[in-house]
């Protein structure tokens, strides 16, 4: 192929080829475009949710009369109202309140690492990151709290039409309500803790490389922000599943 | 030209769905005519033009290169506009066949409710005791309405003389309306996959004139024939004896299970086993000796009769007329 | 000056030296984009030839009436394992084989964006075909068809482990199709050579684009409910379970919004190369390039609403099923926009009817008659009499194999000697072409009437009734010759690798980089590549330079 051609100028606009159309790196697009599949199967999930939660009648009394039925869908604060330590008192969504708070601290100093990273400050990386596990892991913790909870039921449990006296819910009873509910919640929580952790698994990567100067000697901290981009996601997934299963 | 597709219609296409009996395939078999040569027409222009282009346009020796013609916004225009006007049409149509096909069941009683179950059909009629199966009658001029479910998984309705096919699934309720013209025996069958015997659950549809029809209604709506024949009587005890009753009814005995098919009036039926097989001592003979060896996958289990049991049991239920 | 140097993927790319050692270990380590797309390519073919086996035995077992050759019990599992083997292990990775391999080279990249991830969604597929097939050892197949049905999907319906083998077999090759789609979208905008703006990209190129975003879109639905099934099995949950609360509606709702943006994953790329090869072979530029690509969009577009067409039957209602025959009647307009787009290409060019072109153009009949019995699905009535016949299995082999398939074997046939280095001869391939057209149209026209005359699709048998008997012997006649041909393309393709003819680095005369380089391509598939101007460069280098010379003429215009 030795033939040449006269040059001209070659387009430089957003989307002509060699450029950056996003502003990003080719390795930032492709964690963009991860999430937005994920954000899909998340997206199935819900939809689920929501079409089993249509299919089942709704509860129609007041709230004080509610008592666990199959007959009908629970009410989330009668559900989630145990704080552990506090045994016997009724803090209707207190500790998944907590969760919550705790999760979007957990994002707040992921940000904080993120632009550290900018800065190129080692130290407040290090500083960040391990705050951001740390409470990862304390979420991880009190949704394991709440699932056994969860799991292991009141102490009234339920008496089915036949007769039978249940206690807690797993996949096949549920002495809250119709199965389907102990299901989907253990499914799509179990989904997003699943998440939560590959992305406590990931900042310790993050944190290990940083220690070890990985990134200094590389000159940015890019791996951060692609891992925060993630981080992110996941807590604004939990957002949605929050709403879902506990406000609506 | 017409007479050629006359022709080729009662030859070719006996049983089909452009030999329309009811009154909603009429309108599904006129609907399917209009698309046809809409889309035949569509087929004819692509292949016209192909071989215009083919025969025209194929390169020869010492061609030059062609010119480089981009588009053509007159051609474009034409090649979205024709297609949406024939889809906008098809819409409209489409929307005035199914309201006239498949309008809401409302609270209306249905006349038959028919129930799939793996591999056979439970039909009955709401305000009669009847209740068959596999071979369903209905009456003619008259617009009747059937109420569709399942016990198990999946299964469809689908007549095609008769017209649309429907689902029927577990734990919902779907309907189907028919008005069928003319006195027939119209040839169906399961039409969404139910497991290994899906290829033998054929429905029968008897179409009676509505005296018949009624006759027939009042007839099956009786319990069952008491046996006369010793042979038949001893066939009535051992059916009691091997439990045949926990899955089969036959009103007016003891036996009263909901799994199997209804035999109170079993040997009316032509045919056993959805569509099988022809109704004959032999048959049932077969049957009874190894369900497995005849229909493999069917519920019912394998009894180890004697011999002369299962000549007993043969004599019991071929005399259920 | 005149030749601009192209950007490389930071993850550094295999050492040439490794270039003369072809061996075993060599294809098993490699991150190669070019040997990655190659062994999909195999992966396709391999189980291209399973899948055929099991449509054959299919097509003896309906030879005749009442026939017992195999019991309903292995006749199911074939069936289940003949479609979801051809959607998912042969078509998909075809698709996605020819994505890879000519993305990179079409917008004059050195290779994938993420090589290693290429790799890793290769293998993790390639590992999901073989669980599935593994079934049949574990103790049986799969048997609810290949959108499995609840609940026939569900324990008490089906005991044996081949639905679990399903599930997770799909996850695996899902999950790597996904990792495919985002990897290419990535290659797609990062890595096109400076000054290839999208308005300049190949055809082709756009069609991986768009689909690429398609399977991003589609597949977290399939994902989503084999999950589930998988729970609902394993675990006794019951999503898909009636007796528990669950629903069957649901698993079909979300198998369709994922199946029918399926159909199109599978066809898009299939109308990229078709693209190419009328462009190349009329010596024309696509016509109406912006409504190609527009139309291109506009399906990905529609293919998320039109599912609910493949359960008009379950009694929907009037409002529901309007939606969806609207929304599924529109999907026509941009498909015939495309048709009318290739006709328009073809007119007033030099037509040349190799191999690869044949195929083209078979195709535009053969997919004309699959979409326009297409449409009569979208028109409700007339699905509710002809959904889950013969019909519809003659309708969706006229799309997969008269449309994907046809697509794909042209792709074949213009990108080998790209891809091999050598030629297939011509009169060999015509050969091919048309024991393959005649088998494929014995086969399945006469479906059309099986299902007008009431055969429901997916029976192990059938009564005797009228004219079933030679139709479906007739079909099975047919699949004979079509089973012949696909063993003879097998054999040429062998030849031609093994002893055929070399290949000149551009054989066609064509317009677009890959055949800039050498056939088949080094390691580093350009060192430099020249200013794009439009989206057929390599003209545009021809047109610019008088004095290039062809270094071989292969037009044997007869």
């Amino acid at each position: 192929m030795s033939t040449s051609t006269t040059l001209e100028k070659p387009n430089t606009g957003t989307w002509d080829g060699g450029n950056e159309p996003f502003k990003a790196s080719y390795g930032k697009l492709m964690m963009w475009f991860f999430l937005l599949s994920d954000a899909f199967t998340f997206g199935s999930f819900l939809i689920v949710y929501g079409l089993s939660r249509h299919k089942n009648l709704p509860y129609t009394g007041t709230p004080e009369a509610f008592t666990f039925s199959q007959e009908w869908w629970p009410i989330p604060e009668k559900v989630f109202n145990a704080f552990p330590g506090f045994h016997g008192l009724d803090l209707p969504l207190a500790f998944v309140a907590l969760m919550t708070m705790i999760l979007i601290l957990s994002s707040v100093t992921m940000v904080l690492a993120v632009e550290a990273g900018h800065r190129m400050d080692k130290n407040d990386v290090q500083k960040w990151l391990l705050w951001t596990i740390l409470f990862g892991s304390t979420f991880l913790g009190c949704q394991a709290l709440e699932w056994s909870h969860f799991i292991s039921g009141t102490e009234e449990g339920m008496i089915l039409s036949n007769g039978t006296h249940i206690f807690g819910a797993n996949l096949t009873i549920n002495q809250y309500g119709p199965p389907l509910f102990a299901d989907l919640f253990f499914f799509i929580t179990g989904f997003h803790g699943t998440h939560v952790f590959s992305g406590v698994i990931l900042l310790i990567i993050m944190f290990i490389n940083t220690v070890n100067g990985t990134y200094q000697k590389r000159g940015h901290y890019e791996m951060v922000e692609k891992v925060g981009l993630y981080w992110h996601f996941v807590d604004l997934v939990w957002v949605f599943v929050f709403t879902f299963f506990y406000l609506i | 030209m017409i007479l050629v597709l006359t022709h080729i219609n009662t030859i070719f296409l006996s049983l089909s769905i452009f030999q329309p009996a009811s009154s909603q395939a009429d309108h599904i078999a006129t609907l399917t005519n209009y698309f046809i040569v809409a889309a035949a027409f569509i087929l004819l222009v692509v292949t016209g033009l192909l071989i215009y282009v083919i025969l025209r346009f194929k390169a020869k020796p010492g061609d030059a290169e062609p010119r480089q013609v981009r588009r053509n916004k007159k051609v474009e225009a034409v090649m979205i506009g024709v297609p949406f006007l024939m889809v906008a049409g098809f819409f409209i149509y489409t929307i005035n066949v199914m309201q006239e096909v498949h309008p809401p069941a409302g609270n209306q009683v249905p006349d038959v409710i028919v129930t799939g179950h793996q591999w056979w059909w439970e039909a009955s009629y709401p305000g009669t005791g009847a209740v068959t199966a596999n071979e369903i009658h209905l009456p003619v001029h008259k617009k009747v309405l059937l109420q569709f479910s399942s016990s198990d998984v999946i299964h469809d309705w689908w007549v095609p003389e008769l017209g649309p096919k429907m689902d029927m699934m577990p734990g919902r309720k779907t309907h189907l309306w028919l008005t069928i013209n003319e006195p027939g025996v119209y040839e169906g069958a399961c039409s969404e996959f139910c497991g290994e015997q899906h290829a033998w659950m054929r429905i029968r549809v008897v179409a009676q004139r509505q005296d018949e029809y009624e006759r027939w209604l009042q007839q099956k709506s009786q319990p069952a024939q008491e046996p006369q024949h010793p042979l038949a009587l001893k066939g009535e005890a051992i059916f009691n004896l091997a439990t045949c009753g926990n899955c089969h009814t036959i009103r007016g005995t003891a036996a009263q299970g909901q799994s199997g098919p209804d035999l109170t009036h079993f040997a009316s039926r032509t045919e056993m086993l959805a569509g099988m097989m022809p109704t004959t001592e032999d048959n049932l003979r077969d049957w009874l000796t190894d369900p497995q060896q005849v229909k493999p996958g069917a519920h019912m289990p394998r009894f180890i009769f004697e011999q002369d049991s299962i000549n007993a049991l043969v004599a019991y239920i071929s005399g259920l007329k | 000056m005149g030749k601009l140097h192209i950007p490389e993927p930071e993850e550094a790319l295999p050492g040439v030296e490794l270039e003369d050692n072809q061996g075993l270990l060599q294809w098993i380590s490699s991150v190669d984009h070019k040997q990655i797309g190659i062994m999909y390519l195999w992966m396709a073919l391999f189980f291209m030839l399973l899948g055929g086996l099991g449509a054959l035995l299919m097509r003896v077992q309906l030879a005749v009436p009442r026939n017992d050759l195999l019991s309903p019990e292995i006749y199911n599992q074939v069936f289940t394992m003949h479609g979801t083997t051809m959607i998912f292990l042969v078509a998909t990775p075809a698709i996605l084989g020819f994505s890879v391999y000519l993305s990179p080279l079409m917008i004059g990249a050195n290779d994938m964006a993420f090589p290693r991830l290429n790799a890793f969604s290769f293998w993790i597929a390639l590992c999901g075909g073989f669980l599935l097939y593994f079934s049949f050892l574990a103790g049986g197949a799969p048997d609810a068809g290949w959108f499995n049905y609840a609940p026939l999907n569900q324990r008490p319906y089906s005991p044996s482990p081949g639905i679990d083998y399903y599930c997770i077999g799909l996850l695996l090759a899902g999950s790597g199709t996904v990792a495919t789609a985002v990897n290419l979208i990535v290659t797609v905008l990062k890595l096109r050579v400076p000054s290839m703006s999208l308005r300049e990209l190949p055809v082709f190129v756009w069609m991986v684009l768009i689909n690429s975003f398609l399977i991003l879109a589609a597949f977290p639905s399939l994902n989503a409910a084999l999950a589930m099934l998988l729970l609902d099995r394993q675990l006794q949950a019951h999503f898909f379970d009636i007796a528990g609360g669950g629903s069957s509606l649901l698993w079909q709702h979300l198998f369709w919004l994922f199946g029918h943006p399926e159909v199109y994953i599978l066809i898009l790329p299939a109308f990229g190369i078709l693209s190419e090869v009328f462009q190349v072979f009329s010596r024309k530029p696509i016509f109406g390039y912006a409504f190609i690509v527009g139309s291109g969009m506009a399906i990905a577009l529609l293919a998320f609403g039109v599912w609910i067409h493949h359960m008009f039957a379950t009694g929907l209602g009037i409002t529901v099923n309007g939606f969806f025959s609207a929304s599924s009647l529109l999907i026509g307009i941009p498909t015939g926009v495309k048709i009318f787009s290739w006709l328009g290409t073809m007119w007033g060019g030099s037509l040349r009817f190799t191999t690869a072109m044949l195929f083209a153009t078979a195709f535009l009949v053969e997919f004309t008659i699959g979409g326009l019995s297409g449409v009569s699905f979208a028109i409700v009535p007339i699905d509710w009499q002809l959904t889950d016949t013969y019909y519809v299995v003659a309708h969706l082999h006229y799309v997969f194999v008269g449309g994907s398939l046809f697509g794909l074997l042209a792709g074949l046939f213009y990108w080998f000697p790209k891809m091999s280095g050598k030629i297939i001869p011509e009169k060999q391939g015509k050969w091919f072409f048309w024991l393959f057209v005649i088998g494929f149209n014995m086969t399945f026209l006469i479906q059309h009437a099986l299902g007008v005359l009431g055969m429901p699709r997916r029976v192990y048998t059938y009564p005797d009734l009228p004219n079933y008997t030679w139709m479906n012997m007739l079909s099975t006649a047919g699949a004979f010759i079509m089973g012949f041909s696909v063993l003879y393309l097998g054999f040429i393709i062998y030849k031609s690798i093994k002893s055929g003819k070399k290949a000149p680095d551009d054989p066609w005369n064509a317009y677009t980089l890959e055949w800039l380089t050498t056939s088949p391509p080094q390691l580093q598939n350009f060192k430099e590549v020249p200013p794009v101007k439009s989206f057929r460069p390599l003209r545009d280098l021809k047109q610019d330079n008088p004095n290039w010379q062809l270094q071989d003429d292969p037009w044997k215009i007869d």
